[in-house]
């Protein structure tokens, strides 16, 4: 039994035909848009449903969605300060698609929607450009002045070149940490269940050391968890950090 | 393996470039297609939805805290205020005690002064009267000692001479 470890990671659509198609691209129904639908779904009825205005005392559902709203909403403050929290709804947003796809994807058998560079690229690009709209909206040209760090003359040419090349990769940090640690982390996982089945399959002496593997994926199981909420906040983290130079600029850190 | 994802690909509709799922562009289209609704969808619901319920929560819960908050601190001004009030009014109450227990005291005392004056003056008067009647008494006492002095002159001298004197004549004789 050969697994590929890459498998997981395969977008298959659900229903053979495609959809409709948007300029000549076929819309499939797949895999991956399952589990988005089914992440924004239970995260939008847990999020309402949990919580009711009136209630003194919250259940544990109302609880922990009341902690995920000033979790993120201290997130906002500390980062960008008051004016930053009009990007509430969007920060929000996008820190619990991240989280609840990350941690969806930890139940065997589901997709990883963010283990698409294309789905964490998106985001990533979406942050980008909400971050040049906010910083010309707010300053206008000015916002070029963000390229420009307070130095002496004569250094200034090579840390403007240098800000604009951390502006420009920006995108590609953001949605390559978030790809590749959800990559690594269930590709790993996948290697050493296959060493669990070979070991097993061989028989033998060998079968009793399958053990150590499956011992191993216990470990990184739980690492993994970690990594699904850090990596969510990492994420709407440097989202708001991004924000806050585009409102703020150089003036105050 | 190659001829595994070879099989594959013939079978699945989005046709695979390479090995390497991620990096298929043909699922692209689709990918982003199902991204921009999702999020969209989950934008909208935060956005309208859970955001201000759960806002509201939070709000109403720290209204609900502060306002119960104010009302205990208010209770509690106004029961230290009734306890000053409390105290104020025993402090005054004690000390109209004392003024009475005072003046009570004061005026005791000028009645037993007065009392014991009006005594002393009735034993002096009884006093005076007393001794008046003592004088008077020996005044009387006088009197009657010469009375029996010219009764006995007089006897004597009848007995000794025979002759009546007067009793002018004898208490004369006498002198005083």
């Amino acid at each position: 039994m050969a697994l590929n470890p890459m498998e997981q990671f395969t977008i298959k659509p659900l229903i053979a035909e495609p959809l409709f198609a948007i300029a000549g691209h076929p819309i499939y129904f797949t895999n991956q848009a399952l589990l988005m639908i089914i992440v924004v779904v239970a995260s939008s009825l847990f999020l309402t449903l949990a919580v009711k205005p009136g209630r003194l005392v919250p259940t544990r559902g109302q609880s922990m969605a009341e902690i995920s709203y000033e979790f993120v909403a201290n997130m906002i403050h500390t980062a960008t300060g008051e004016d930053g929290l009009k990007f509430f709804p969007f920060v929000f947003t996008l820190f619990m698609f991240v989280l609840c796809s990350n941690f969806f994807g930890m139940i065997p058998g589901s997709f990883t929607v963010t283990s698409q560079i294309a789905v964490t690229l998106a985001l990533a690009c979406l942050v980008m450009l909400i971050v040049i709209i906010t910083g010309f909206a707010k300053h206008g040209l000015r916002f070029f002045m963000l390229f420009v760090p307070k130095a002496p003359i004569y250094i200034l040419p090579l840390l403007v070149v240098i800000e604009l090349i951390s502006f420009c990769s920006r995108p590609i940090s953001l949605s390559v940490r978030l790809f590749a640690n959800m990559l690594a982390g269930h590709t790993l996982l996948a290697v050493f269940a296959g060493f669990v089945v070979s070991l097993g399959a061989a028989g033998g002496l060998l079968a009793p050391l399958s053990v150590a593997p499956l011992l191993l994926i216990v470990g990184i199981l739980l690492l993994e968890f970690l990594v699904a909420f850090l990596q969510a906040y990492v994420f709407a983290i440097l989202t708001c950090i991004y924000l806050n130079e585009a409102l703020h600029l150089h003036d105050h850190h | 393996m190659q001829e595994h994802a070879a099989t594959t690909e013939t079978t699945e509709a989005p046709k695979k470039e390479g090995g390497f799922p991620p990096f298929d562009t043909t699922t692209f289209p689709t990918q982003f297609f199902w991204l921009v609704v999702t999020f969209a969808f989950l934008f909208t619901v935060m956005w309208r939805l859970a955001g201000p319920k759960i806002n509201a929560a939070i709000t109403n819960r720290r209204g609900t805290i502060n306002g119960a908050i104010a009302e205990a601190s208010k209770a509690r001004a106004e029961a230290e205020a009734a306890q000053a009030g409390y105290e104020t009014a025993l402090a005054g109450a004690r000390s109209r005690g004392n003024a009475l227990a005072e003046e009570t005291r004061q005026k005791l005392n000028t009645e037993i002064a007065k009392a014991k004056a009006e005594a002393d003056s009735k034993a002096a008067d009884a006093m005076a009267a007393a001794e008046a009647r003592i004088a008077q008494t020996r005044e009387t006492a006088k009197g009657h000692v010469k009375t029996a002095a010219r009764d006995a002159a007089i006897a004597i001298v009848e007995r000794l001479t025979g002759d009546k004197v007067s009793a002018e004549d004898a208490t004369a004789a006498l002198g005083n």
